[in-house]
């Protein structure tokens, strides 16, 4: 038995199609026959890939119609920049929400460029500036899409400071 | 029924009605390049400028935009990657494939084309459909809404790839989107189910940061992973060339061309089923061309046929003003933002439109038809500056994805949750791609999940089980059954190809 990444994730989507059908039981029959219809087979499908994956000679993997990562690049370079660029998506995200979108906009691109990219500063400006320009002109100027306030406006707002 | 015909190209033709025409085309054009704003949402935006014009002016306008929302919204999908709109998630996994490759300029040459004579199909299926459109989908009740929801489950089987694994998987993943559909509250008997206590998830997963995570975040990571442009280090050069290669084999695959855009015209005018699903249908349908192994390995890694056939499911769009403008059901959300602008307008669809409002009705065919045929026209003449900007190197590139992906999901409901599904989704589809499950059932099982449990529930509560002995049903059914068996058919039909080979050998 071989316990790769594909047997972990068999067995998390086991673990889904069981708790649906956990949770159907409390239901009324109207809310919980679809759950039941469907989660069953999620478990039964999931345990017989988990059970392919754990036992399987050779690394045989199904590939249905899809898209590939790139495999021309070394294994350790590749895990790095794949942490790399999740921690950049996550550090965008808690920029939009401490300080909101337009202020984390620019302040994600200064960034990204100048750490990660290792640009130079006439690059990121530039990159920056239009960037931002276009961001402010079609979503806040134009479309006026309603951008929630970070949580540090809101922290200002309260303590009477902003 | 000509003079209508002519009556509603002069409607259209006139300087103030085509004018607003081409404002509408323009903004259509840059909603659909950029993700997340839907077409439904800035038809709503509209409203309010169509109070003081006239029918003749303001259905140009509002369909001249979204008309070409969908064509256009081809566009960033295949350049970034990135779906341009919901409906648009499909042509990604051959489109941005070919982006990769180098092939930026073929990609959109094909993509351009082939959703122009999508959208040139249903502008003529509108126009001759609609008296016989009426008894069809009027005749179509919740049971046989439910089995064409099961005939577009069967293309699964399709789409999961070959062999008794690649189905299991592919299974199990549809089983998962549906497990995905059943958050929100159950519209039966109102029970809150996997909201975690959470208010936004009362209406359940929204679809856009669902399709925009899922699938622009693992291209990202491989741009990152990549350290490359889009297009790699391929020298790109001869755009324009690939360009008019993309555009012939528009033209070599006509008859797949023809048959996806009659898919998407079938889908469109089914009320409810919306543009998601026939452009999925329609790539499950393209693979099915297929005719090896290797043939079929090579869709999701950059086959022009899986940007034709998603592409001419634009017909989708003149075929969805069907079932609104004859009888005043809207097909889709953007439908029923525009049945809002007929009742604005003082129209009451129905007969009337048919009678006396008959070159108004027309009006909106030949919008269609010119605000189409413009908008490829202009993305033709700047398609090598945009296939260019798969030269951009990566570092440039990846944050500006990164930005859109972000306004694309958030746009959704302008709610910080709609950035955590999209965050979520985002590894979903990271690790999906990691370990071989197809995401394309997994997103067809989430859009018809929660279609099939309301039909399914509405036919039975109506007509118990005497449903299921419908002729219409019968007949879908034995459609579906079909659909299903014929990847099996087809590789039964190889192996014993082969065997003849390898006997005269």
């Amino acid at each position: 038995m071989r316990l790769s990444g594909r047997a972990i994730m068999s067995f998390c989507i086991m673990l889904v199609g069981a708790g649906v059908c956990i949770n159907a039981l409390a239901w009324p029959f109207k809310a919980a026959l679809f759950p039941m219809i469907v989660g069953i087979p999620v478990f039964g499908l999931a345990l017989v890939d988990f059970l392919c994956a754990a036992f399987e000679r050779g690394g045989k993997q199904a590939s249905g119609i899809d898209f590939k990562f790139s495999e021309d690049v070394d294994k350790k370079l590749e895990r790095k920049r794949t942490a790399a660029i999740f921690l950049w998506t996550l550090g965008f995200f808690f920029f939009v929400l401490l300080v909101g979108f337009p202020i984390a906009v620019p302040l994600f691109v200064l960034a990204y460029l100048k750490l990660q990219g290792k640009e130079s500063w006439a690059v990121t400006i530039i990159t920056m500036a239009i960037t931002w320009g276009v961001f402010y002109a079609l979503f806040i100027w134009f479309l006026n899409v309603p951008f929630m306030e970070g949580w540090i406006q809101q922290g200002l707002r309260a303590l009477n400071i902003l | 029924m000509f003079d209508g015909l002519i009556d509603g190209l002069l409607l259209v033709l006139q300087w103030k009605a085509f004018l607003y025409l081409l404002i509408g085309a323009f903004i259509g054009y840059w909603v659909g390049i950029l993700p997340g704003i839907g077409g439904a949402t800035t038809l709503a935006l509209m409203m309010p400028f169509i109070y003081k014009m006239t029918p003749g002016e303001a259905f140009p306008f509002l369909m001249g935009m979204h008309s070409v929302v969908q064509t256009t919204g081809d566009i960033t999908s295949v350049l970034f990657g990135v779906p341009g709109e919901a409906t648009t998630v499909a042509i990604i996994l051959d489109g941005h494939a070919m982006a990769k490759k180098g092939e930026a300029g073929r990609a959109l040459g094909a993509a351009l084309m082939s959703a122009l004579i999508g959208a040139l199909i249903g502008a003529a299926f509108l126009a001759v459909c609609i008296p016989i459109v009426r008894p069809l989908v009027l005749s179509f009740g919740s049971p046989e809404m439910f089995m064409v929801i099961i005939l577009g489950l069967t293309c699964i089987s399709t789409l999961s790839g070959h062999g008794k694994r690649n189905l299991l998987v592919g299974l199990m993943c549809a089983a998962l989107g549906f497990v995905v559909s059943l958050v929100g509250q159950d519209q039966q008997a109102g029970v809150l189910r996997f909201t975690f206590g959470q208010l936004y998830l009362w209406h359940g997963v929204p679809l856009i940061p669902l399709v925009v995570g899922l699938f622009a975040i693992p291209e990202i990571v491989d741009l990152a992973v990549r350290g490359t442009a889009i297009a790699g280090e391929t020298e790109l050069g001869g755009l324009g060339k690939g360009v008019w290669q993309g555009m012939k084999d528009t033209f070599k695959h006509i008859f797949l061309t023809v048959r996806c855009s009659l898919i998407g015209t079938f889908i469109g005018v089914m009320p409810g089923l919306g543009g998601a699903v026939a452009q999925w249908v329609a790539y499950a349908h393209a693979t099915q061309g297929a005719k090896t192994p290797e043939e079929r390995a090579g869709f999701g890694k950059g086959d022009v046929r899986g940007i034709i056939g998603p592409g001419a499911a634009n017909s989708k769009e003149g075929a969805g003003l069907i079932p609104t403008v004859s009888f005043g059901i809207p097909a889709s959300t953007s439908t029923a933002v525009l049945l809002g602008a007929f009742f604005l307008l003082g129209i009451v669809p129905g007969p009337d439109m048919l009678t006396k409002y008959l070159p108004v009705t027309f009006s909106l065919v030949w919008t269609i038809v010119i605000a189409n045929i413009l908008v490829v026209g202009v993305s033709l003449l700047f398609i090598n500056r945009l296939a260019s900007m798969t030269e951009i190197r990566g570092t440039l590139i990846i944050p500006m994805l990164l930005l859109l992906t972000f306004i694309g999901g958030y746009t959704a409901s302008n709610n910080i949750g709609d950035l955590i599904v999209t965050l979520l989704a985002g590894g979903l589809g990271y690790l999906m791609v990691r370990f071989g499950y197809p995401r394309p059932p997994f997103i067809l099982g989430f859009i018809l999940g929660h279609l099939a449990e309301n039909y399914f529930y509405i036919s039975t509560t109506r007509y118990e089980l005497e449903w299921l002995y419908r002729p219409k049903v019968l007949v879908i059914l034995a459609l579906a059954v079909l659909v299903a068996l014929y990847p099996f058919f087809q590789q039964w039909r190889l192996a014993r190809k082969e065997a003849a080979h390898a006997a005269q050998r």
